[in-house]
């Protein structure tokens, strides 16, 4: 497996998973899945919010696992467990989840400027402008996207502030009473909260990139504690804020809330927050696409470059093909589906199947 | 050295010059080049020499003067009765031919032989040390370097009288033959840092280095980027501060300036008089110096983004002073502030390119009678005037020249994107800016640290100043061999 040595200068410090995990979490999920979780779970909403980021802390620790005893990332485990065969295949299926995902995360980004911003945006020329940002990013290196990561944390951090509006003026009586809702409904809560959640699962494979990995296991587990806390003080103002009927009929709850804040010197100030949402979606596109790349890097003898660039370009057709609103909620419920299928099915098994062959090798 | 005489050689055809005589006949058509005869001493000698090199006063006193006295008669007494030391006798054609052009006189008895004396007496012609005029500061050294390299050299190692103070020499240029010092604190300076700027160096082969600025475009490490990666200062007290963190000091002749390398994007931010004062003093005045680079490079886009697309930003109070600023312009915010930036730029340059004096007449003139008669004729609306002066004015904040200019250039396409997109397009500029930075290196040292990667313990010299009780270890970013600048003191007198 010499293709899968990382040589040390590209590695980063342990500390910065924290970035990377959160970043991919926080995208363009958060901008509405209130009322997804809503639908089925009501004023517990909060609940299931909390419930599903809970659980899949248990599912970093087994992705951990995994990659700590392979040592590797999620393509030499797929090629050690099932083959060149199988395996690659697995592999590949992983890498057209993680090109959807961008895809996802940039059609609906532009959908949110389209409705909110400029009606007429044109998807091509913008898709086209943003896919050049990114390549620009990825040409660096995983360090530079990493620090795109780093900085696409910190500096719209300010706007989880702006989250004091909706608290200030919500009733929080709506909450109450806690509990009304039936286990299946809070789970079907639950996982329809997952899209917002998921993306972490990029680890599978950068995680050769990490210097001393196993230190990195907590950073990883405090970036996704961070969104859960994000998510549930969203989730928590939005239930204050709207009415349950009201919230059924609103796609961005977030982007709403942003439109009662009021300074002395700007209003509206849902423009400013989507377009510092820019800085959000960065890092995404750029962690999945890179992702995506190294995958089939490592799967084909062919230069990151190469690989980087059909994806790109791909990204953008797709993109700009995607014009109804219908099918771009099909593609991210989708998405949502088999991210959720992936991290709550998937990752538990090959933790099992990985455990039981190291077992049997062992034994013969 | 060689390589410099074996490009020489390959130039003047090889069979052109063979042995002295030869030589002194080419170097006689100079004008200036002095030969004559003197038998004063018994035996008759031959000096050659330019006199535009030579000190002339020092030849007849120093040279002369004892030969006379002696009555010297061969090379070999020369030697030992000149007080002059770095006397050579040589043979050697190459050796002559370069020492001879850097004020060293050849002396010989015999007209027919390769045998000769060398004797170094070089005039020296430059400025007196003066005050810095770029880096100014009020209270702090009045030294500024000069454009000699041994008296810069002078004026650092005055400050730091330690022999671990190396200057690492090299001459590069095909035909200026520049001197290059690297300057370093042995034991303290990282090795592979000196490795970087001396493998560097030696990459270099072009004919002429006039100046320091030179050499910092062609050792930088991102050539296409309109940010310098290396800090220049024209203070020798900055210079042997920096030496005592563990950076390295590139000095050249006939440059002013130091080169500061590997340095950090914050630390162009930061004026060497931030170290003069109190550290509440210092790292308020960074904040605002950074706060101002915002602003300036925001303000006008932000501006433009705004009254394009998105008027609902705007409270509805401060919305009629805008569109009343604005009800007579026919122009669209763009532009109207092209225009105005445009303005500033042209006062900029042509009061750079000006003397002094005439330089401010334009300042006043461009300033007030274009400005106030822009407004007037209802090209630009007073707001934005407003807003461009205070943009201008905030990009002259920052203490390094050149990183002024490169604030100043990276506006326009900011204002391009906030045109085309309004607010996302200033952000969307804001990435690439950011990416941009994300890759740049300084002397193969991350450029944005400590922002990223980030380094907490780097931060106590960064955006803010703390006091000296926090600085007794050097920046990590230089990985010095010694870490320990100081021990701290557990017994302040205070505590």
């Amino acid at each position: 497996m010499r293709d899968a040595e990382v040589k040390e200068q590209h590695k980063i410090s342990p500390f910065l998973v924290f970035y990377l995990v959160h970043t991919m979490q926080v995208g363009v999920g958060v901008m509405g899945f209130q009322r997804i979780v809503t639908k089925e779970a009501g004023n517990d909403a909060w609940i299931s919010v909390l419930a599903a980021g809970l659980s899949l802390h248990l599912i970093i620790f087994l992705m951990y696992k995994i990659l700590l005893k392979e040592n590797g990332d999620i393509i030499s485990v797929h090629k050690n467990l099932f083959g060149k065969w199988l395996g690659g295949f697995l592999s590949w299926i992983l890498i057209i989840y993680f090109i959807a995902m961008s895809i996802t995360v940039l059609r609906t980004y532009i959908e949110v400027v389209q409705v909110w911003m400029f009606p007429d945006l044109n998807k091509w020329i913008f898709g086209c402008v943003f896919l050049l940002l990114v390549y620009y990013c990825l040409s660096g290196g995983f360090k530079v996207v990493t620090g795109i990561s780093f900085f696409g944390v910190v500096l719209p951090f300010y706007l989880l502030l702006t989250m004091a509006f909706p608290l200030y003026h919500g009733h929080f009586r709506d909450l109450l009473p806690v509990l009304n809702h039936s286990i299946s409904e809070l789970y079907a809560g639950a996982k329809g909260a997952s899209l917002p959640y998921l993306g972490f699962s990029t680890l599978l494979i950068y995680f050769p990139f990490i210097k001393d990995p196993a230190k990195s296991h907590r950073w990883a587990q405090g970036g996704h504690l961070l969104t859960v806390f994000m998510y549930v003080v969203v989730m928590v103002a939005t239930i204050a804020f709207f009415s349950e009927r009201q919230l059924e009929k609103t796609i961005w709850a977030t982007l709403t809330t942003w439109k009662i804040a009021e300074m002395p010197f700007v209003e509206r100030f849902e423009y400013i927050g989507i377009a510092t949402w820019a800085l959000v979606i960065l890092p995404n596109m750029c962690i999945t696409v890179w992702v995506a790349g190294r995958g089939i890097r490592r799967l084909i003898k062919v230069k990151q470059r190469k690989a980087t660039i059909p994806i790109l370009i791909l990204v953008l057709i797709v993109n700009g093909m995607l014009t109804e609103r219908g099918n771009i909620d099909l593609l991210n419920s989708s998405i949502s589906e088999v991210g959720f299928y992936m991290t709550y099915i998937y990752i538990p098994l090959l933790f099992l199947l990985q455990f039981i062959v190291y077992k049997v090798r062992k034994l013969q | 050295m060689i390589c410099v005489f074996q490009w020489l050689r390959k130039r003047q055809k090889p069979d052109q010059i063979k042995n002295l005589p030869q030589l002194i006949a080419n170097l006689k058509t100079s004008g200036d080049f002095l030969h004559f005869k003197s038998e004063q001493t018994g035996m008759p000698y031959f000096i050659y020499y330019f006199k535009t090199l030579v000190n002339e006063q020092e030849l007849s006193e120093k040279i002369l003067a004892p030969m006379v006295k002696n009555k010297v008669s061969s090379l070999k007494e020369v030697k030992d009765t000149v007080p002059i030391p770095g006397i050579i006798l040589t043979d050697d054609l190459s050796d002559i031919c370069e020492k001879v052009m850097i004020g060293y006189l050849i002396l010989r008895f015999n007209e027919n032989s390769n045998e000769c004396a060398l004797i170094p007496s070089p005039t020296d012609i430059s400025r007196k040390v003066s005050q810095p005029e770029v880096e100014f500061t009020v209270v702090g050294s009045k030294e500024s370097f000069v454009e000699s390299l041994d008296k810069n050299l002078h004026l650092i190692r005055k400050r730091l009288p330690v022999h671990e103070l190396k200057a690492y020499e090299i001459t590069i240029g095909k035909l200026t033959h520049t001197k290059v010092a690297v300057l370093y604190l042995d034991g303290i300076t990282n090795q592979e840092n000196i490795q970087i700027v001396k493998d560097r160096l030696k990459g270099i082969h072009v004919d002429q280095v006039v100046d320091n600025s030179v050499i910092m475009q062609l050792i930088t490490d991102n050539k296409n980027s309109p940010f310098p990666q290396l800090v220049d200062t024209e203070r020798p007290d900055r210079a042997a501060s920096v030496l005592c963190e563990g950076k390295i000091v590139i000095l050249s002749e006939g440059s002013p300036q130091a080169l500061l390398g590997p340095t950090t994007f914050i630390e162009f931010f930061s004026a060497f008089e931030d170290y003069f004062v109190n550290w509440i003093i210092a790292s308020t005045a960074r904040l605002i110096r950074i706060f101002a680079v915002l602003f300036s490079i925001l303000v006008t886009p932000l501006y433009v983004a705004t009254l394009t697309y998105h008027y609902e930003l705007i409270p509805s109070d401060l919305l009629s002073t805008l569109v009343s600023s604005r009800q007579q312009i026919p122009l669209p915010p763009i532009l109207e502030a092209i225009f105005l930036e445009l303005s500033i730029e042209l006062l900029r340059e042509a009061g750079a390119r000006l003397p002094t004096k005439v330089g401010q007449t334009i300042g006043i003139v461009g300033g007030i009678v274009i400005g106030t008669a822009s407004v007037e004729a209802g090209l630009t609306s007073n707001v934005l005037l407003i807003i461009v002066a205070l943009a201008a004015l905030a990009s002259f904040t920052t203490p390094v020249y050149r990183m002024g200019n490169t604030i100043r250039l990276i506006r326009f396409p900011f204002l391009l994107f906030a045109h085309l997109w309004g607010l996302l397009g200033v952000v969307l500029c804001f990435c690439f800016l950011l990416i941009h930075l994300l890759r740049l290196k300084s002397l193969g040292k991350p450029f944005l640290e400590p922002i990223y990667p980030l380094r907490v313990k780097d931060l106590k010299d960064a955006l803010i100043r703390l006091p000296n009780k926090f600085q007794t270890k050097r920046p990590i970013q230089l990985q010095t061999e010694s870490t320990v600048r100081f021990e701290k003191d557990k017994n302040e007198f205070h505590e």
